[in-house]
């Protein structure tokens, strides 16, 4: 294919070459600086300017030269033999110029009728994270991101409120035409627009994948004509931006001692470990990218290279990407244009868990990190009140330091990611794309447990034969490797129809099919016991070992899924004012039964320019304003599946000694079960005032998602005790969100820009049909206490809700804690009752969340600050909540709390027993951030020399914080299940604090 | 090239709109989907469908912890038993009779029973349609699942009274199905499906001498005839008890009675229908059956619930070698040489859920023997008597005491002899899940439980509450037993 591509271009631009001049000139704007990237037609023929402004063009003297480039107005002009020189005019209203990505094509921002949010590529890669979703945090209203620092993870991203329950909650990230759920493969580097697709007008396009909201990402091309590189590389550090002030060994003991109304421990502790010190570092990353690129006229280029590694804060968790790109675009003929592009990642982890910061938080501080024959110090306290190698046990938690060390894992991932896309121009308003987009992804991974050496580490008091007598057929240490793959492809033909009927109808139709198929994932994982100690043993040729110390062997494949769609799109523009689109796209899942997986999903928007009304001509101060709206329909297939299967196990003996294998079936289907569908309505405003320096926007949006998958139990008489998902719910989010942003120059050398957004959701579960669920119990503590429901009571309340006891203050005569019963009584504890006692208390997603950005460019300098906050989450800290004997304490606690001599204290007396999920120790996630600042110099360089630009940068990231949460930090993604672990505190990767130096260098 | 790509995207739309449903009829991989029957096709395909059956036997829910609580501890032979502290979940108020209509060992039985009923349906539906399995086979499958959901209804019109009949696969979303599954019907009409299950299960089942070693605890020809003999029984159809235990041929009665509750007695000739435990691993019996029931506290090896009453021990007659072979006493010596120490909490704990080889098991060896000729030869007693024959009825009655190492009975009365039947029930079966069923058939539950010391409500007592999540999910279309 590739040859037939070159020969067929090198047919098609002969020619060309033979017959044209060569017109060469330079394009400036108003203060005589060289404009980058402009476009030049000449008839057939087109060129950019290079990155001062040259051009060349193959075209006849006095062809009709026509230059364009967003932001200015065109400029037509005669071509001349001399080299030319053509001023641009910065155009007034930008938005007209604007251009956004809708899915299977493009709109000018000013004709499309939709709520898009985009994301330009320099807010992408100013904050130093790896994921361009995190990058994007408070920089689009209605956006949501709760991230984590942890490196390598993945943020949840929540447009437009959470409409479901059990289904995916991810929204389809469409990466130049490749449909997949993660980007943590890209390089943000290498994207050049970033565009969210918010209203159901612009998501019905993806039919049954779009009801969490669609990301596009486009990434790089070449353009201007000379080769360019540019280098991109940072440096910075990373500490935990808040941390919890524990109590030190004294404290402790005194609060201990207390606790078990003893004298165990001294209070005067030879030892004081601070374990969060113990088991963190200064983390340390670095960026380096590099990238060449360039055009010709048959032929734009684009190569990039990055590598990121960080050593995170909490010891010996690595993390490293490489990733590499090309992305080409042949010109194959004037009506021929193929475009290729290709991505390998390359990603390696050592893993580390992160219950070793739950365990630092735990464990007390009279315990050494190390006894001094140098054994792990571990929770044990001597006669003399000192932690001990052979004392009694106080508590049960492990030694976080021996923890880590003893933590062996590796993880190596491998992603290709690739396709082609050929635009066919079959007439001057007719043209045909094809495109075709795969994904190859590979994973591997290995954890040693070194078992026997880690319980002699937990037991310093035993040795080597102990375990062997204890433990006879135990194993002594554990391998497991585990391998996955899958490859995902998608495939789009479709026709794009643009005319220009007399004048003032301008009709843009749009209409394909599309396939997408996510293939069979294969899982693979043995654990072996007992094998070699050193690792380069452990797959030795031939050894026979391995039938006998495989403990367990598991080869998986899981069920691939395809759908198959149809699509059509009608885009109507009337006298440049009136726009109308409508969509239409039919989509048929196999995660469905046969009479059940097709399903229609319309749209339609509608938009007025108004100010190209006459009404407005005379109104100076309104340069933009237009109202926009529109209703759809949108589906999520990611929901459970409707497979039925065998129940395997319910073995037996009929009488003998031989076991029957036995079958069953022990589910109840629904074989209507399909797509959750959210429909929705929305009206916006855009608008640019005074002289388009003040822009902004405003939406209300209504959403309702009608049939919410919801498990129910099925009737007790069908004998099936396992949960059935049916359609039986139903979630309203309803919300608005503004923008609004400020630019303005005051002199060439300076000009400023202030800008924020706000977003408000209400979720609510509005619905329920006459079900009986099989709850939904969430939040675990890990220590028996849950602190999240769904269930037939759940109705009218948010999604996400925590549902526990409320605290009702210490009882001032013995300091016990006391809790709220249904009655309104207040009792201890034990007299609480799981059915009736505990509430509905908030969730743990935010109502609201905002962002404000500011910045000025000053000469050479840049200046900007990002900021975000959120509002109405709950969160809870479930660390804290852990602790029932012998665990340590925060120092606020251990130096305030009831005792016959302090009995207004603020903290209830020290007990031994496990606390029950209350609201004592759920918190408000309030906060509000300092994403970033930046502040960048741009060296005076001669535009001669061999470097074009050179621009140094430092960079915070979250320098400051003010929340109310009392923990590490109020941002918890846990799982991203927000009937997981997201918005409860244990076992979470802090927020970090980063500063970051870089540099910026164009060739 | 312009034709090529036109062609292209019109042979695409054919292809989409021509087979994409095919297109989109993708294989499970990650397990058997249920469309898969050929998986099946064969004869030990079909009999796994089953033995699912029988494995619902040894469920927690459905034959231990709850089912003692609902079968003997709310009985006059047995106290909850275990340490005054421990109500083992509802154990307490179910000993006292004064649970409620969300009583969670009521709602359990209800449910294992109906999952073992599914177990049921589910080989009913699938084992016609297996036609490469030899059709003998499958006709005696069919005759031992229909066997086992008549036993499992009959658990539930005992319990529960009148209950919803699902006598197929119901379809989820079928409103017939909907209201057949929710609908309580009559009593009658549970014995009548009763019935019209243990007739078919006849014609299909061979007689227990044909089942190898290895199958002997299948539902037989014979166990099909006791089942019907008992049914008819509870319906006071004493001509029909008659027969059907005329028909049960090749069982006896065994000459050593604490044998039959040992491992050595599995499958003795008195056995006509049990249920089968090995505790050898890999081990399949009755989940927690032993544990539960096993004496408590210093030196025992188990929970200590359903402990055999004062009531009981005084229902032995002198002499009666019974007694010593159903109850365990405090500090006695057991057969196998154990002794039980007087530091155990409770005095007398549940002889024939004790195992030996496997005794503080989870799952050990211990059978339960649902039918035995004894009871064959008591119900054509009573039978007989009722029809005024009780001449005939005085040596089967006689023949069970005989073996128990007491005289032949004294009494001659049709009355006497009614009630010396009862009385010999009572010893005779102990412990095997029937006395609380005994009582509400025959009338005697006021003046029994009085004598206990606790007080049956007429016209309460007699049926266990339906779960009241079935009430809920009924919407209406069927009531709470009485009194609840």
């Amino acid at each position: 294919m590739r040859n037939f591509i070159f020969s067929f271009l090198a047919l098609i631009l002969l020619p060309a070459y033979m017959s044209g001049q060569v017109i060469k000139g330079k394009v400036l704007d108003q203060t005589g600086i060289g404009v980058p990237g402009a476009f030049i037609v000449a008839g057939n023929v087109s060129a950019d300017t290079d990155f001062d402004g040259n051009f060349s063009i193959a075209a006849k003297e006095g062809t009709i030269l026509k230059i364009s480039l967003v932001g200015f107005e065109s400029v037509s002009v005669p071509a001349t033999l001399t080299p030319m020189t053509i001023t641009l005019k910065e155009s007034k209203d930008t938005a007209l110029k604007e251009v956004v990505v809708i899915g299977y094509g493009t709109r000018k921002k000013i004709d499309n009728t939709t709520a898009i949010s985009s994301i330009k590529a320099e807010e992408i890669t100013k904050t130093k994270v790896l994921n361009a979703s995190q990058a994007i945090q408070g920089k689009a209203s209605g956006v949501q991101v709760i991230s984590s620092d942890l490196p390598g993870s993945t943020p949840s991203v929540i447009i437009r409120g959470l409409g479901t329950a059990l289904g995916g909650r991810t929204p389809l990230y469409v990466v130049d035409g490749m449909q997949t759920e993660n980007i943590n493969n890209i390089n943000s580097n290498d994207i050049t627009s970033y565009e969210i697709l918010k209203d159901a007008s612009a998501l019905a396009i993806y039919g049954t994948r779009a009801a969490n909201g669609v990301i596009i990402i486009t990434t790089k091309k070449g353009k201007g004509e000379k080769i360019s590189v540019e280098i991109e590389s940072f440096a910075g550090m990373r500490e935990p931006l808040k941390k919890v002030k524990m109590a030190g060994s004294n404290k402790y003991s005194h609060y201990s001692n207390v606790a078990l109304q003893s004298t165990t421990f001294s209070q005067d502790q030879p030892v004081n470990t601070d374990w969060f010190d113990e088991i963190t570092r200064t983390g340390t990353y670095t960026q380096n990218n590099i990238s060449i690129s360039g055009a010709s006229e048959s032929i734009k280029y684009f190569f990039s290279l990055g590598n990121y590694e960080e050593k995170a804060v909490l010891n010996g968790l690595d993390y490293g990407r490489t990733t590499f790109r090309n992305n080409n675009e042949y010109k194959i003929s004037k009506k021929l244009t193929l475009n290729q592009n290709f991505s390998f990642t390359s990603g390696k982890s050592a893993p580390k868990p992160l219950s070793a910061f739950t365990n630092a938080y735990k464990q007390s501080p009279i315990v050494p990190v190390y006894f001094p024959d140098g054994k792990y110090g571990v929770s044990r306290v001597g006669n003399d009140g000192f932690a001990s190698e052979t004392g009694s046990s106080f508590n049960n938690v492990g030694n976080p330091v021996a923890q880590l060390n003893f933590f062996d894992e590796q993880q190596r991932s491998v992603t290709l990611q690739g396709g082609l896309k050929l635009d066919y121009e079959i007439i001057k308003s007719l043209k045909f794309t094809s495109q075709f987009n795969g994904e190859f992804y590979t994973w591997k991974q290995y954890n040693y447990d070194d078992t026997k050496n880690i319980w002699l580490a937990a037991n310093p008091n035993k040795v080597s034969s102990d375990y062997e007598n204890e433990f006879p057929n135990a194993n002594i240490n554990l391998l497991t490797k585990g391998r996955e793959q899958y490859f995902n492809w998608n495939m789009s033909n479709y026709l794009t129809y643009n005319e220009v009927f007399g004048e003032i109808h301008d009709v843009e139709l749009t209409a394909g099919i599309e396939t997408s198929v996510k293939g069979p994932r294969e899982k693979l994982t043995i654990a072996r016991k007992n094998v070699n100690s050193n690792s380069n043993y452990w797959s030795l040729k031939g050894d026979n070992d391995y039938e006998t110390n495989i403990t367990s062997y598991q080869d998986e494949v899981f069920n691939e899924t395809k759908l198959a769609s149809y699509f059509g799109r009608f885009q109507y523009k009337l006298m440049d004012k009136y726009l109308f689109t409508g969509t239409i796209r039919r989509d048929g899942s196999s995660n469905f039964g046969k009479d059940y997986r097709w399903g229609n999903f319309p749209a339609f928007g509608l938009g007025w320019v108004i100010t190209k009304e006459k009404f407005m001509e005379d109104v100076k101060v309104i340069n933009l304003l237009k109202l926009r709206g529109g209703w759809g329909r949108l589906g999520n297939q990611n929901v459970p599946l409707n497979n039925q299967s065998y129940t395997s196990g319910p073995n037996s003996y009929l009488g003998g000694s031989i076991l029957n294998l036995g079958t069953t079936i022990s589910s109840q289907i629904d074989p209507s079960l399909s797509w959750e569908i959210t429909e929705e309505s929305s009206v916006g405003l855009d608008f640019e005032l005074l002289d388009s320096r003040l822009k902004g926007a405003f939406d209300v949006y209504d959403k309702n998602t009608s049939n919410v998958i919801l498990n129910t139990k099925p009737y007790l008489t069908s004998g099936i005790t396992s949960a059935s998902p049916a359609h039986v719910g139903e979630v309203s989010n309803k919300g608005f969100e503004v923008s609004l942003r400020w630019d303005d120059k005051i002199t060439d050398d300076f000009s400023y820009w202030v800008g924020g957004n706000f977003s408000n959701n209400k979720n609510e579960i509005t619905g329920l049909k006459d079900v009986i669920l099989s709850p939904v119990i969430g939040g675990g503590l890990g220590n028996g206490q849950d602190t999240k429901l769904l269930d037939n009571t759940t109705v009218g309340q948010p999604l996400g809700s925590f549902y526990i006891y409320q605290y009702a203050g210490f009882d001032a005569t013995n300091g016990k804690m006391m809790y709220y019963n249904a009655a309104g009584e207040k009792v201890t504890q034990d007299a609480l009752n799981a059915n009736t006692d505990k509430k509905y208390v908030g969730s743990s997603l935010p109502k609201s969340n905002y962002g404000l950005s500011l910045g000025f460019n000053y000469k050479n300098f840049d200046f900007s600050v990002d900021g975000y906050g959120t509002s109405g989450a709950k969160v809870y800290n479930g660390k804290k909540a852990q602790r029932f004997s012998g665990e340590n304490i925060e120092e606020s606690l251990a130096t305030d709390f009831w005792t016959t001599n302090n009995l207004t204290a603020s903290n209830p007396a020290p007990f031994n027993q496990v606390p029950v999920a209350s609201t004592y120790y759920l918190e408000s996630g309030d906060f509000f951030r300092i994403n970033n600042i930046t502040l960048g110099y741009k060296l005076p360089i001669q535009s001669n020399n061999l470097i074009s630009s050179c621009r140094i940068y430092v960079n915070a990231i979250n320098p400051f914080i003010t929340q109310k949460f009392s923990g590490f930090s109020p941002e918890l993604n846990g799982d991203g299940n927000p009937y997981g672990t997201q918005g409860v505190e244990l076992d979470a990767y802090p927020t970090l604090r980063s500063f970051v130096i870089g540099a910026n260098l164009k060739f | 090239m312009k034709k090529i790509y036109i062609a292209t995207f019109v042979f695409s739309t054919f292809f989409f709109a021509g087979c994409a449903d095919d297109y989109l009829d993708v294989d499970q991989t990650e397990s058997i989907s249920t469309k898969d029957t050929e998986l099946y096709n064969n004869d030990a395909g079909a009999a796994q469908f089953v033995t699912a059956i029988y494995n619902k036997f040894l469920n927690w829910d459905m034959t231990s912890f709850g089912w003692i609580g609902l079968s003997s501890i709310t009985s006059d032979d047995a106290d909850k038993g275990s340490s005054p502290g421990d109500t083992g979940t509802d154990k307490d108020v179910l000993d006292a009779l004064t649970y409620n209509a969300s009583n969670p060992s009521a709602e359990s039985t209800f449910i294992a029973n109906y999952d073992g009923i599914n177990r049921c349906n589910q080989a009913l539906n699938i084992i016609p349609k297996l036609d490469k399995a030899d059709p003998n086979l499958r006709a005696r499958l069919i005759g031992e699942a229909k066997f086992l959901r008549a036993f499992m209804y009959f658990t539930l019109v005992k319990c529960y009274g009148g209950v919803p009949i699902v006598d197929h696969l119901p379809v989820p979303g079928n409103d017939s199905d909907r209201i057949m599954q929710l609908t309580r019907k009559t009593s009658a009409e549970v014995y009548t499906f009763i019935e019209a299950d243990l007739n078919d299960a006849i014609a299909a089942l061979p007689e227990k001498t044909a089942y190898s070693v290895n199958e002997r605890s299948r539902a037989s020809k014979g166990a099909a005839y006791a089942l019907l003999a008992k049914v008819s029984l509870y319906q006071k159809n004493w001509q029909k008890v008659i027969d059907n235990c005329n028909k049960i041929t090749g069982y006896s009665i065994v000459s050593d009675y604490a044998s039959m509750f040992r491992a050595a007695g599995k499958f003795d000739s008195e056995s006509i229908f049990e249920i089968y435990a090995q505790g050898a691993a890999p081990a399949k019996g009755i989940e927690g059956y032993s544990n539960t029931q096993g004496a408590r506290g210093t030196g025992g090896w188990g929970w200590g619930f359903n402990s055999p009453s004062q009531s009981l021990v005084n229902a032995y007659e002198p002499g009666d070698v019974r007694k010593a072979a159903t109850i365990i006493f405090r500090g006695s010596t057991l057969y196998d040489g154990r002794v039980v120490p007087n530091t155990v909490e409770n005095e007398r704990y549940n002889y024939k859920a004790y195992s030996s080889a496997y005794t503080d098991a989870w799952e050990t060896d211990v059978d339960i023997k649902y039918l035995r000729y004894a009871e064959v030869l008591l119900m054509k007693a009573e039978a007989l008597n009722e029809l005024g024959q009780t001449s005939n009825a005085i040596p089967l009655l006689n023949q069970i005491r005989n073996r128990a190492g007491l005289a032949n009975t004294t009494f001659s009365s049709q009355v006497d002899i009614r009630n010396a039947i009862w009385r010999e029930r009572r010893v005779e079966m102990a412990f095997e899940h029937d006395r609380f069923f005994d009582l509400v058939r025959t009338g005697q539950a006021k003046t029994a439980f009085a004598v206990d010391g606790k007080v049956f409500t007429v016209g309460k007592n007699e049926l266990f509450p339906i779960p009241a999540t079935f009430i809920k999910q009924a919407g209406g279309l069927s009531q709470q037993n009485p009194g609840y």
